[in-house]
């Protein structure tokens, strides 16, 4: 039970709260979304169209978003958490029923005047409903098996619907960004261990089994999975963009080739260059310092949503901002090693840098989200 | 957990006791259990948080560092690499006795189209049939308006044709690696190279797979990456199969002769140095396959293997060798040689005229039909069926080509008296001219049995004996007179002591018995007589010699001067030193006189 009705006397009300309003954090956020209109506006040869200008549009209209999810009390969004959750997974399988098929995965809904990918809303709407999940769960059933379950099949659902569209990384995010909240929510650790160790088993035996006579999966699959893990045995198939992406970020060196400068992207070697390998433009053309840069101002917003969240006692806002920091991590870690050959390629978009319409919008309400826990803390 | 009791019995009396509230007392201890629980649960999600910041750091300063160590690289050029790499483990060299390449690879180009990434294919069309001239614009232009996202223009093109299409500058319009399977000699042993075609094909290699030949037949060889490229080392010598054909070549078109054959073969191991086939083709661009007609016609039918005749009088000293081992008789024996031989409604008869009686060595180096048929009576039908099956010429022979595996000998069902007689002489049996190099050298090397072989040997390991040693000596003797003094004088080469037998066989009309002008006419030869080391066979399928009045078809006048010419050639390719030969040999063989 949360203590939050019974303390808000001292929560600002009105337009009084945007003195309330985490600045540094918005100013961090403006401040990343810059680093990607230049990168639009470089990638596209120096033009605000195709890209730079509606990323803009979007940005300042997620900005008004945010700022109204801000000033709605942290309560009513707590309350709504349920309801919000139940809409996106109907949305989820409308698109499995209505969908429009890009780039041969099923994610987008048309809602005439934009098309709307719900397993982005999705994101926001598990955090919420987990953050809910718990604060109302009484503390000491928090490592109860039975209890543990029911979250467990809140983020297995949409996963599941995700990854038949299919989209592997959203699943991923989905699945890992749920994990996050419940470990932050102070479930056994045990569960988690156990978690890991089936998976590990479950991969260490499949690779076992090739070759033998109890082989697991089938051969052509294998190969597949080479190729995923390791790209670069595969160069100019699967592998191209992780190749091209390399020598864009080699070539970058220290201080880059310039902005504007950069020929991987601008030769069109790099395909998807403005979506999710938007990065290695950032570091051919600024260079480790463009690429470090940012990167500290990921971390520099993550340290804010920490210390907020450090700072409030409601359980439901505190697990909210770390929720949310911890998919917005997730997003720019899996990116950011997917682009350098860390991790396999799964679509994954550069979180606020990246051009897309939904990735933008959806990163910005949830940051509504924690402005609001923010501004509703009880005091 | 310890838990402190909310209504300890003796705080509640004392509180009795001292006029207070016990419920006091329960609410104090309720709220203390409260702040316990919390302290507990906010200490765990501290720890949680510290667990979480630990993750957050490693996760930032990974891929810091990783980004840091890519800045700092300077990157290699995969791409390079990887082409590269793929070509070494390609289809491994034939190369010929001496280490000469036969065939290799190169590595070309193949051009394929993706039209939808095209920019101007009415254009790029154009101009493509401009440099290919046998594409045609319009059809081109069609497949990229099809709408297939995917086509093959050309298998294979040259380095000026790649520039010049990459000039057109079309981006739909791109360039795969291609292995390809080179015979740099062209024609040379065209037909024991066979040749190779493209397996499954795709954008970045295809696969060379052999069709005929040695490529077929040692297919998984070539192809094995475990071999490390090590090559397959034929028997062949390049510069005498060379020297070989250019002479079969010339002796043909003099001869005016349809087709002909040889074989050269070394009578201890059976290598075979040399064999050629005549109309030959070029294995860099195999012809296709006859569609009509007779199979034999085609320039790829290999008529040293292939090709079943009947090799006539080239028989007749496998008659007389047995008949010298079964010790019926001697060289010096006489045999009743009056013709014709009458046999029910056949009657054999010999070319000429040759007396009532002659030895066995003058049967053999007059070639007289009749005297053979006499002997090879005295053998009788089983015998001489079990000694030709012994030198390998009832079944297929060994040989390392696909074409040959299956080549088996005609001979009769009922192996008859009179069939007996015929094939003394050569006839009512069709063996290929490989199958006559084999036996011969079964023959002349002292009489082991040899079996034939295009993969060179380095020991040699002597077969089971077919004949004594004397039988083989004498054997040469009688083919070395053959050549001195018989049917086969044109065929001396000076030093090398050749020695043969010629062989003019009329050959069988479809339509049923056999035609009057046409021959087939071999002569098999071994070199030198004294000292045997290698066996020629050289054959002409329908010649006609025709310096003199009339066109001189037999063996004597067609396949021996080409033979000769062939020795002549060979000889010093071969290493062979011209030598005079002892006469004493002669003499005690020869003691007719």
């Amino acid at each position: 039970m949360s203590y939050l009705e019974y303390s808000v006397k001292r929560v600002p009300v009105g337009i009084s709260k945007i003195f309330f309003i985490n600045w540094p954090l918005v100013l961090l956020i403006c401040a990343v979304a810059a680093f990607g209109f230049l990168m639009l506006y470089s990638v596209a040869g120096g033009s605000m169209t195709p890209w730079a200008e509606p990323q803009i549009k979007r940005f300042i209209m997620g900005l008004v978003l945010m700022f109204i999810v801000a000033f709605v009390p942290v309560y009513f969004w707590r309350n709504m958490a349920v309801t919000i959750y139940l809409l996106t997974l109907m949305l989820l399988l409308l698109v499995e029923f209505f969908g429009i098929t890009s780039m041969g995965a099923q994610r987008w809904i048309n809602l005439g005047f934009m098309r709307l990918q719900p397993s982005e809303l999705m994101k926001i709407a598990l955090v919420l409903v987990l953050a809910a999940y718990y604060d109302w769960l009484p503390l000491n059933k928090t490592s109860h098996p039975l209890w543990v379950l029911a979250p467990v099949a809140l983020i297995l659902i949409p996963s599941y619907l995700v990854l038949r569209q299919p989209d592997l990384g959203t699943a991923i995010l989905l699945m890992a960004g749920g994990g996050a909240v419940m470990f932050l929510a102070g479930v056994h650790w045990l569960y988690f261990a156990g978690v890991i160790g089936l998976t590990a088993g479950t991969v260490f035996s499949v690779f076992a089994s090739r070759g033998t006579d109890w082989q697991l999966i089938k051969d052509y699959q294998f190969r597949r999975i080479d190729t995923f893990l390791d790209p670069s045995s595969d160069p100019l198939g699967a592998g191209y963009n992780i190749t091209q992406s390399k020598i864009a970020l080699g070539s970058g060196g220290w201080t880059g080739r310039g902005f504007m400068q950069g020929t991987q992207s601008r030769l069109n070697f790099l395909p998807e260059k403005q979506t999710d390998f938007i990065f290695t433009t950032l570091a051919e053309e600024l260079g480790f310092i463009g690429g470090a840069t940012l990167l500290g101002l990921y971390a520099a917003i993550l340290i804010f949503c920490y210390s907020s969240a450090m700072v409030n006692r409601d359980r439901f806002s505190s697990l909210l901002i770390l929720g949310i920091a911890a998919a917005f991590f997730l997003y720019f870690a899996i990116n950011m090693s997917m682009v350098m050959g860390l991790a396999p390629v799964v679509g994954v978009p550069l979180p606020l840098v990246s051009y897309g319409g939904s990735a933008m919008l959806v990163i910005l309400i949830a940051f509504g989200f924690v402005q609001s826990a923010h501004v509703h803390r009880p005091r | 957990m310890k838990r402190v009791p909310l209504r300890p019995l003796a705080r509640v009396l004392k509180a009795r006791k001292d006029g207070e509230d016990p419920e006091l007392i329960e609410r104090e201890n309720l709220a203390r259990r409260h702040e316990e629980m919390r302290d507990r649960q906010r200490q765990r999600a501290e720890s949680r948080l510290v667990v979480a910041s630990i993750f957050f750091a490693l996760a930032f300063s990974f891929v810091g560092v990783k980004m840091f160590q890519l800045a700092s690289v300077e990157p290699a050029e995969p791409q390079i690499a990887a082409t590269t790499a793929r070509i070494v483990a390609q289809r491994a060299n034939i190369v010929d006795r001496q280490g000469r390449i036969l065939a290799t690879n190169l590595s070309t180009r193949s051009l394929y189209a993706q039209p939808n990434m095209m920019t101007d294919p009415a254009a790029s069309a154009q101009r493509l049939a401009e440099i290919f001239p046998e594409l045609e614009a319009e059809k081109l232009l069609k497949q990229f308006r099809s709408g297939r996202t995917f086509l093959w223009i050309k298998r294979k093109i040259s380095p000026e044709q790649m520039q010049e299409v990459h000039d057109i500058g079309d981006p739909g319009l791109l360039f795969g690696p291609r292995e390809m399977r080179l015979y740099p000699n062209g024609r040379l042993a065209a037909h024991i190279l066979g040749g190779a075609s493209f397996g499954r094909e795709g954008v970045r290699s295809a696969e060379v797979v052999g069709v005929a030949g040695v490529e077929k037949q040692f297919d998984n060889f070539l192809r094995d990456p475990a071999n490390g490229g090590r090559p397959l080392e034929l028997s062949i010598d390049l510069t005498v199969q060379d020297a070989a054909e250019a002479v079969l070549r010339g002796g043909m078109k003099l001869m005016n002769a349809k087709s002909a054959a040889t074989v050269l073969m070394d009578v201890y191991t059976g290598e075979i140095v040399a064999m050629a086939s005549l109309p030959d083709f070029d294995p860099n661009e195999r012809p296709r396959p006859l569609t009509e007609g007779d199979a034999a016609d085609s320039p790829l039918f290999n008529r040293a293997v292939q090709g079943l005749y009947e090799l006539g009088s080239t028989f007749k000293i496998f008659t007389a060798a047995q008949a010298l081992d079964l010790g019926l008789f001697n060289p010096a024996s006489m045999i009743n040689t009056r013709g014709p031989l009458v046999w029910g409604k056949f009657k054999i008869n010999d070319f000429s005229k040759y007396g009532p009686v002659l030895s066995v060595t003058d049967v053999i180096v007059k070639s007289s039909n009749v005297g053979t048929a006499r002997i090879a009576q005295e053998i009788g039908g089983e015998r001489q069926k079990e000694f030709l099956g012994t030198l390998g010429l009832l079944k297929e022979t060994p040989i390392e080509l696909v074409e040959g595996s299956h080549i088996k000998p005609l001979w009769p069902d009922k192996w008859t008296e009179l069939s007996t007689m015929t094939i003394s002489y050569g006839h009512g049996i069709s063996t290929s001219p490989l199958h006559l190099a084999a036996a011969y050298s079964s023959i002349v090397n002292g009489g082991t049995k040899v079996e034939p072989t295009l993969l060179k040997t380095d020991e040699v390991r002597p077969g089971p004996r077919v004949i004594s040693a004397e039988t083989s000596a004498a054997a040469r003797s009688m083919l070395r007179q053959v050549v001195t003094r018989g049917t086969a004088s044109f065929g001396e080469v000076e030093g090398y002591a050749v020695g043969g037998k010629t062989g003019t066989a009329d050959k069988p009309d479809p339509k049923g018995g056999y035609y009057e002008n046409k021959v087939i006419s071999t002569f098999a030869s071994v070199f030198p007589a004294n000292d045997p080391r290698y066996v020629l066979i050289v054959t002409l399928d329908e010649p006609a010699e025709t310096s003199g009045p009339e066109p001189r078809r037999t063996a004597g006048w067609t396949a021996v001067p080409v033979a000769a010419e062939m020795i002549r050639r060979i000889g010093p390719l071969l290493g062979i030193r011209p030598s005079l030969e002892p006469l004493d040999e002669i003499e005690v063989v020869d003691v007719r006189n």
